[in-house]
């Protein structure tokens, strides 16, 4: 292998001697496949290729080896990344983007910057490193608070008996049960008949792995699932959380890997395995739920997100499970932005920002729509200034406006081909919102035809009305409603009528950029050194934004944002109640919500 | 030898199977990439979940490829060209068949997670969709051949192909073939956007090389039991018999490849309704047409 010192992956495995090694590792590299966090919308709305550079893009972790970071992230992703990034099989790499990799991880084995040209040269020289380094002689551990837990032992029948040691109930003698600390007894009928099941469970696999892991004590006795109950830690994992506590089998000891376990799962899944043999389904079912169709099942409480294929990153969705319907279901965005405390109102004085850094601040918070932002945070800072309408200007501003708006558009259409397996979808959509990103007037009529052409073809793709028509239909009485969303509510309120509202506005927007000006970022003009406050309201791709502001001496003092996501969030729990899964997601997925612009 | 052969064929045309899914999705036609592919799977850690049915895990993809193997056992690819020419051949491979759900279903189970679960008891729920139309559609096939042996069913189709003779029973068979192959747009125990991958979400290294194999494998099985059935096996003009059988096999792989490119996945609740209200009566009528054919027609 290579003698080179400067090469070093940190995700790199435990070296063996092999001739076909080399042989490997040149096959790895010319293989890899990245999971793009918080998602490839993201990546294809800073105006990234990620295929185009050689990388497949993967949708789980367990499928590929570079954990590619794109942009900042807020620090609640911070424990999501980590545990994807231990699901991930050795060798790995993490590939940041336009950002400083996050505290929970080993660093950035490969840095760029936010331009394909950066990217493309990025993944050049992350294909190296692989081909030369992806096994070490010791590879480094990886380890994350969150990928710890704290095991506590407990009595199935007193809950007041909770020791540090395994061992018996003082009081009737039967086995301790481990649980991780932090973690209530569960209370409801369910719960209790899963923490039975697991008990046999456990015992069961105590045993097996023991023989697998000698060295590595006390594991096995956190393989409890019953995580009923949410504690602080395990906000924001990912879609494969579920999983957990993984072990690497005796013959794949790489490094320390098997003191990993990446919990967090909130599901109770695994209740089944080897349980209950004995009994009859009538006893481990009497104290179930019913389901809707008078099934008494088990319920279990799955994460979906912050990452997950078929949701925009950041968004994480934890629904209730029965089976392959939803009970329940709740949305919370862990990239929102926060405008209470340091940022908004009631700021300290230090806090206050210069009007321009303001407009870049605002414009990069939303990476989905920031020239809506930026259009909104100048309008409002040069009403606050008292300045009139800008009639100069208006025309390249809105045309701007227009321009993402459609390109938003395509990204919401190539994410519904990502939900829908729809492959042709994704990669049509995902071509043109990249073309149509940084068009000029010209190039947007050049484009026009294609954009039309793409609303004839899915008229005629079969499956696909049957497959939209009735999800997500929206409560009459949801008036919170705003941009297409609201629109397609007359329409028939659902996905389909939200899928055809769209397309008619990327028409629309066409339209209006002909009779506009050249699309032009919008940039704030000169507003001196003055005082006052100002309101100002933009139609964003996703709906009405409202940003209220006070200047003080062309300082940003404080400011309120108000944004559709906001509201629309919101909407998810009555969409998701009593769907099958698919159409669940499917729903959540035609309200077009960009995480980022949910404010907390 | 023969068993060489045929297996060679089978291995052979998953490979470029592979490599056409390859040019596919990415545009680039690389006739090597399995091989990387492959040899990467090798170099990447096989992780175990963290508290598997070890049996059912393990065994779920080598059971997938097995069962693909042996469906392949009975299908002719040219007249003396076939590892066991059964006189129950047209029953075994349903048979054989059947194990796909058993496999799915280990799959599902075996990681203890909710998304391989939800997939593993979907499959079980697209089999109720699915199944009655590979047994019908292949009924037909043996009336007009008056056998079950393949070979024979291949040999009643010298004058006229299964798939003008029977055209509806060509169209349920080819359906049912995908959604028993879960391949898009009946991906459901899959399903990326919805179930993150689902059966196949847990399993890396080794053991997904085994499953992405398998997965092929059972694809180009299905196809080539489509040109059995269908397609006239072996019979066409001047290249030698196993050649056309290799063709057509590849030519209704891609082809069931390329559907699920341009469709959205079907719903689960559709797929069953619309197997159960369209299909069978469907499947019914096109034994009666048949039927009726072989009584009325010389």
């Amino acid at each position: 292998m290579s003698s080179d010192p400067a090469i070093n992956v940190t995700g790199a495995r435990q070296k063996r001697s092999s001739v076909l090694q080399g042989l490997v590792s040149r096959a790895l590299a010319r293989n890899l496949s990245c999971l793009i966090v918080p998602g490839p919308e993201v990546a294809l709305a800073h105006g990234l290729d990620v295929s185009a550079t050689g990388l497949r893009i993967s949708t789980t972790p367990r499928d590929a080896s570079v954990l590619l970071i794109i942009g900042e992230l807020p620090e609640k992703m911070g424990d999501a990344v980590a545990v994807l990034y231990a699901q991930m099989p050795r060798p790995r790499a993490v590939l940041m983007v336009g950002a400083e990799a996050p505290s929970t991880l080993p660093g950035a084995d490969i840095s760029s910057g936010l331009s394909q040209e950066e990217l493309t040269e990025a993944v050049g020289r992350l294909e190296h490193a692989l081909a030369e380094g992806a096994f070490a002689d010791s590879p480094e551990d990886f380890d994350a608070d969150v990928l710890h837990a704290s095991i506590e032992y407990v009595c199935p029948m007193h809950p007041e008996v909770v020791e540090d040691e395994p061992g018996s109930c003082p009081k009737c003698g039967m086995d301790l049960v481990a649980r991780e600390a932090g973690e209530s007894t569960p209370e409801d009928g369910h719960d209790h008949e899963h923490h039975h099941d697991h008990e046999h469970h456990h015992h069961h696999d105590h045993e097996e792995h023991e023989h697998e892991h000698e060295h590595c004590h006390d594991h096995e006795d956190q393989n409890q699932h019953d995580h009923g109950h949410d504690h602080e830690h395990h906000h924001g994992h990912e879609h494969h959380d579920h999983h957990d506590h993984e072990h690497h089998s005796e013959h794949e000891h790489s490094g320390h890997d098997h003191s990993e376990r990446d919990h967090g799962g909130h599901d109770h899944e695994g209740h089944g395995h080897g349980a209950s043999g004995f009994m009859s389904m009538i006893e481990v079912t009497k104290d179930l739920p019913r389901s809707a169709d008078g099934l008494q099942m088990d319920w279990l409480e799955v994460p979906f997100g912050p990452v997950f294929p078929g949701l925009p990153g950041g968004l994480k969705l934890t629904l209730t499970l029965d089976g392959d319907g939803v009970t329940e279901g709740q949305a919370t965005s862990l990239v929102g932005m926060t405008t209470d405390g340091a940022e908004g109102e009631g700021s300290e004085e230090s806090k206050e920002m210069d009007a321009g850094t303001f407009i870049e601040h605002l414009s990069s918070a939303m990476p989905m729509a920031p020239v809506s932002y930026r259009l909104l945070a100048c309008l409002a800072i040069e009403k606050a200034a008292g300045l009139e309408d800008d009639s100069e200007n208006a025309g390249t501003r809105n045309g701007a406006l227009e321009r993402e708006r459609i390109a938003s558009h395509l990204g919401w259409l190539a994410q519904v081909g990502r939900q829908l397996g729809f492959a042709w979808l994704t990669q049509r959509a995902s071509t043109l919102q990249l073309q149509v990103r940084d068009a000029d007037r010209n190039r947007l009529g050049e484009l026009e035809p294609a954009l039309r052409a793409l609303g004839t073809r899915l008229e005629r793709t079969p499956l696909l009305k049957s497959r939209l028509k009735g999800i997500g239909i929206l409560p009459i009485d949801s008036s919170d409603l705003r941009g297409p969303v609201a629109r397609a509510a007359d329409e028939g309120g659902d996905a389909w009528a939200r899928l055809w509202q769209r397309l008619a506005e990327i028409s629309a927007s066409l339209e209006l950029i002909r009779s506009s000006g050249e699309p032009e970022l919008p940039s704030l003009r000169d507003i001196g050194d003055v005082s006052g406050t100002g309101e100002a309201t933009v139609d964003t791709p996703r709906g009405e934004a409202r940003l209220s502001l006070k200047l003080e001496r062309g300082k940003v003092k404080s400011y309120e944002l108000d944004t559709a996501c906001s509201h629309h969030i919101d909407l998810v729990p009555k969409l998701v109640e009593g769907r099958e899964l698919g159409d669940a997601l499917l729903a959540v997925g035609s309200l077009d919500l960009s995480p980022w612009e949910v404010i907390s | 030898m023969t068993i060489a052969i045929v297996l060679l064929a089978l291995f052979g045309s998953a490979w470029l199977l592979a490599v056409i899914e390859g040019w596919i999705t990415t545009g680039r036609l690389s006739p090597a990439a399995p091989l990387y592919s492959g040899l990467a799977h090798l170099g990447r850690e096989s992780i175990l979940p963290r508290s598997p049915d070890r049996v059912f895990f393990e065994a779920a993809p080598v059971l997938l490829l097995v069962v693909a193997v042996l469906g392949m056992a009975v299908l002719p690819l040219a007249p003396d060209l076939v590892i066991a020419d059964l006189g129950t051949g047209g029953l075994f491979i349903n048979a054989a068949l059947a194990y796909v759900l058993v496999a799915v279903i280990m799959a599902g189970w075996g990681p203890d997670g909710a998304y391989a679960m939800i997939g593993g008891w979907r499959f079980l729920g697209q089999l109720i969709a699915y199944s009655m139309l590979i047994v019908m559609p292949i009924t037909a096939v043996a009336m007009r051949a008056e056998s079950l042996v393949n070979t024979a069913i291949v040999g009643s189709q010298e004058s006229l192909w299964n798939i003008v003779y029977q055209p509806l029973g060509f169209v349920l068979f080819f359906i049912a073939a995908m959604a028993l192959a879960f391949r898009a747009p009946f991906d459901l125990p899959t399903a990326e956007g919805e179930l993150g991958g689902g059966v196949d979400a847990e399993y890396t290294g080794v053991r997904l090389a085994v499953l992405r194999l398998a997965r092929l494998t059972l694809v180009v099985t299905l196809a080539s039991a489509t040109t059995v059935f269908y397609l006239g096996g072996w019979y066409g003009p001047l290249l030698p018999p196993w050649a056309w059988s290799l063709i057509k096999t590849l030519a209704v792989a891609v082809s069931m490849l390329l559907a699920g490119r341009y469709l959205p996945r079907i719903r689960e609740a559709d797929l069953m309704r619309w197997c159960w209200v369209l299909g069978i009566p469907l499947a019914l009528v096109n034994i009666i047409i048949v039927g009726l054919l072989i009584l009325v027609v010389p």
